[in-house]
């Protein structure tokens, strides 16, 4: 898919300045100097795997994604659906004797997959960077909020402690943290929840990464501060160019912020493409269904389409499509194929790809919808 | 459900529009103690600050706010799970407030809850069928026949009632959040207070819970008091709704009010910071209201108005006196708001293609 020029912010937002903490001007912090669009992250045929009881789970299979500098990927999928672990094997975080690893994972040109925890060491934070759902756990409770940006930021650069202190009150400030001298000194436990997410940007962009995964950054927020923290990240990404992965189960929040999207459904990819391409038009049955089934605040509807049963089980994956038993439009397949034979991720148009038999999906969907 | 319910038809006898719980000047504080250095601080937790609103038979009102504003205390309390410091609740005209356990039991049957976590809300250990017949047994329903009215639950929220032996463990998010509903419903009640019940849920799952509760509202004519912080589920679900911040009231009035011309500020950032997937299906962006910093503390709230501290018209009177819950001008039949300087705004959600 070609590079799109980022989506330019609506021009008529109103200013809306508290009393008590004016939103500071973020100052410039060494952009990056490669130009926007080039692949940071290359992931191709990736298969996590990982042993239980009942026999091995199979989290993500032939999963094949790319994440370009200045660009949003949006990750979606359900609980299980392998959106978490396929991207916490970017960074190598799964253990090496717990888990089974195939395929390639192709960070600014070093391999991933089967790398030393040294290499893995230095690209950590520097060339990659990880913010999580939960900031309280993520940040250490013992340590000053300060210090640990400090901390993360003398892992990598060989600078005084000082140079090092002042980095993270620069960083602090520059995510919006009011009195950000005080606030370097406090406990995780003195910050509200938006502000301990702050802080986790503050620490993960420190060494301005060239790639930023968060992991369902605001599904523990609520509205009013999730939106500070989805235009914050907005705001950084256009600042210093670097490719960003949102790992979420809100097609709201993709909506506002992606611009390339990849929905996953039983640890396989279902559908990618463009995300306003692929949110206003879905293509894959799952997709399409997943939307249908959303409430949404500016309409008003009757009664939902629903996906019926639940999420499989990866441990035993329904045999061909492992949507196929969910799936509403299954017989317009010819054949039982959807049963019998897994379909491959195939392109359906310009920079749109599904892995589902229909030939012609958008019909067919559109069709349904009307019966 | 072809097999109604026994003993008493819901919602039989009942005259539309009368009011069937009205809250008056409800108050619940909570006494905590922090710790401050190195002493200890005892504190008040206003989380429910004077509230007043009712809700007619057969209605569904949906409280919204964020976390900490107070919409679950209300609910705990009209369940009275709580017991409120001050204010009345009035069940069919009876104050409920400080009846003693004794009294309350039989009013237990008619209002009933849902929780927001199938996971820690049903016991473990218990079976479906266990969890299902204690409500019964509990209050002298289906005697004798309680394995046969369990199943006829199970089968009302669309579980296999072949599966009354099995337990929780063996149900995935969806179906236990049934089983809570089934256990909600086991004693016919005429109130539902559901606290953030699909929440909890995957979205493809949520639809199908968000779907029985419609259907079940229908069939048995039960009033909702349905709490969420999805603006997208308080819409489809509720005919009026109320908004909270802080421990109070800021804004309350039926749907198309609260959604298509709200007045107070809160309301209208809420609906504003809410991501809307019809942005994509070419629906004109919507005006972007972002509020700044994170709601105060309500152990030490701001004086006057509760909202003035991250409100964008803020002015000397918010600080000092507090607005009243009221009738403003341009506001809908019923439609009432706290706020000094109210304004009808209608761009705040997107607009939807035809």
């Amino acid at each position: 898919m070609s590079a799109q020029p980022i989506q330019p912010e609506p021009a008529d937002r109103p200013a809306i300045l508290p009393m008590d903490a004016p939103a500071p001007a973020p100052k410039p912090v060494v952009p990056i100097v490669a130009p926007i669009g080039e692949v940071v992250l290359q992931v191709t045929d990736l298969a996590v795997r990982f042993p239980s009881d009942e026999g091995p789970v199979n989290a993500v299979q032939d999963l094949s994604y790319e994440a370009r500098l200045g660009r949003t990927l949006a990750i979606v999928g359900e609980s299980g659906s392998g959106k978490s672990v396929s991207s916490m094997a970017v960074l190598g975080l799964h253990n090496a004797k717990r888990s089974t690893i195939t395929g390639s994972i192709l960070l600014d040109g070093h391999e991933i997959v089967g790398a030393e925890e040294s290499l893995l060491r230095k690209l950590r934070s520097n060339t990659a960077a990880m913010i999580f759902q939960d900031p309280l756990s993520a940040l250490h409770p013992f340590y000053k909020v300060g210090s640990q940006i400090a901390e993360a930021y003398l892992a990598h650069n060989s600078v005084s402690k000082q140079v090092a202190r002042k980095r993270a009150v620069e960083m602090l400030d520059l995510v919006g943290i009011p009195t950000p001298e005080r606030r370097a000194r406090q406990f995780p436990h003195e910050f509200s929840g938006g502000m301990r997410q702050r802080a986790m940007i503050a620490l993960g962009l420190v060494n301005n990464p060239k790639l930023l995964i968060a992991d369902e950054p605001t599904t523990a927020l609520d509205v009013t501060v999730q939106a500070q923290i989805l235009d914050l990240v907005k705001n950084l990404q256009q600042e210093f160019g670097s490719a960003v992965i949102l790992i979420t189960h809100d097609l709201g929040v993709v909506a506002e912020v992606a611009d390339d999207i990849l929905v996953m459904y039983a640890g396989r990819a279902v559908e990618k493409g463009l995300a306003k391409d692929v949110l206003a038009r879905p293509q894959h049955p799952y997709t399409y269904a997943l939307l249908q089934s959303l409430p949404s605040a500016s309409e008003d509807s009757d009664r939902l389409l629903t996906i019926k049963g639940s999420p499989p089980s990866l441990v035993n994956l329904p045999s061909g499509c492992s949507f196929h038993p969910r799936c509403a439009v299954r017989d317009r397949v010819p054949g039982d194929a959807c049963a019998r034979t897994l379909p491959e991720l195939r392109t359906s148009a310009p920079g749109r790809q599904i892995r589902c038999h229909l030939a012609n999906p958008e019909q067919v969907l559109t069709e349904e919808h009307f019966a | 459900m072809t097999t109604s319910p026994s003993a008493t038809q819901p919602g039989a006898g009942a005259r539309a529009g009368e009011p069937l719980i009205e809250i008056e000047h409800l108050v619940k504080y909570f006494a905590v103690r922090e710790v401050q250095g190195l002493t200890m601080v005892r504190n008040t937790v206003k989380a429910v600050d004077d509230i007043t609103f009712s809700i007619a038979d057969g209605e569904t009102l949906g409280l919204v706010g964020e976390s900490g504003c107070g919409k679950s205390t209300v609910s705990r309390c009209i369940t009275r799970l709580e017991t409120p410091t001050s204010g009345a609740i009035r069940y069919r005209g009876r104050d409920i407030a400080n009846l003693p356990e004794k009294q309350l039991r039989p009013l237990r049957r008619e209002i009933q809850m849902i929780f927001q976590d199938p996971y820690s809300s049903l016991n473990p250990r218990q079976t479906v069928g266990a969890i299902l017949s204690t409500p019964l047994r509990v209050h002298g329903l289906a005697k004798g026949k309680e394995k046969a009215r369990a199943q006829e639950l199970l089968e009302l929220v669309g579980l296999n009632p072949e599966h009354i032996n099995r337990y929780p463990s063996e149900f995935s998010g969806g179906q236990r959040q049934r089983i809570g509903i089934a256990r909600a419903l086991a004693v016919e009640p005429k109130v539902i207070i559901a606290d953030e019940p699909v929440s909890a849920l995957d979205v493809s799952v949520q639809a199908q819970v968000m779907n029985l509760l419609s259907g079940l509202r229908a069939e048995l004519g039960l009033s909702f008091i349905f709490i969420a912080h999805d603006l997208g589920v308080i819409r489809h679900f509720c005919d009026r709704v109320a908004v909270m911040y802080l421990g109070k009231i800021v804004e309350i009035g039926d749907k198309p009010h609260i959604y298509g011309a709200p007045q107070h500020p809160y309301t209208q950032a809420l609906l504003s910071a809410a991501p809307d997937i019809n942005v994509v299906r070419g629906a004109p962006p919507k005006e972007r209201i972002r509020l700044v910093g994170d709601p105060p503390s309500p152990i030490d709230p701001p004086s006057g108005c509760r909202f003035r501290t991250r409100c964008w018209k803020a002015q000397d009177i918010c600080a000092s006196q507090e607005p009243p819950l009221e009738d403003k001008p341009g506001g809908g039949d019923d439609h009432r708001i706290a706020c000094h300087f109210p304004e009808i705004k209608s761009t705040l959600v997107a607009a939807v293609p035809g």
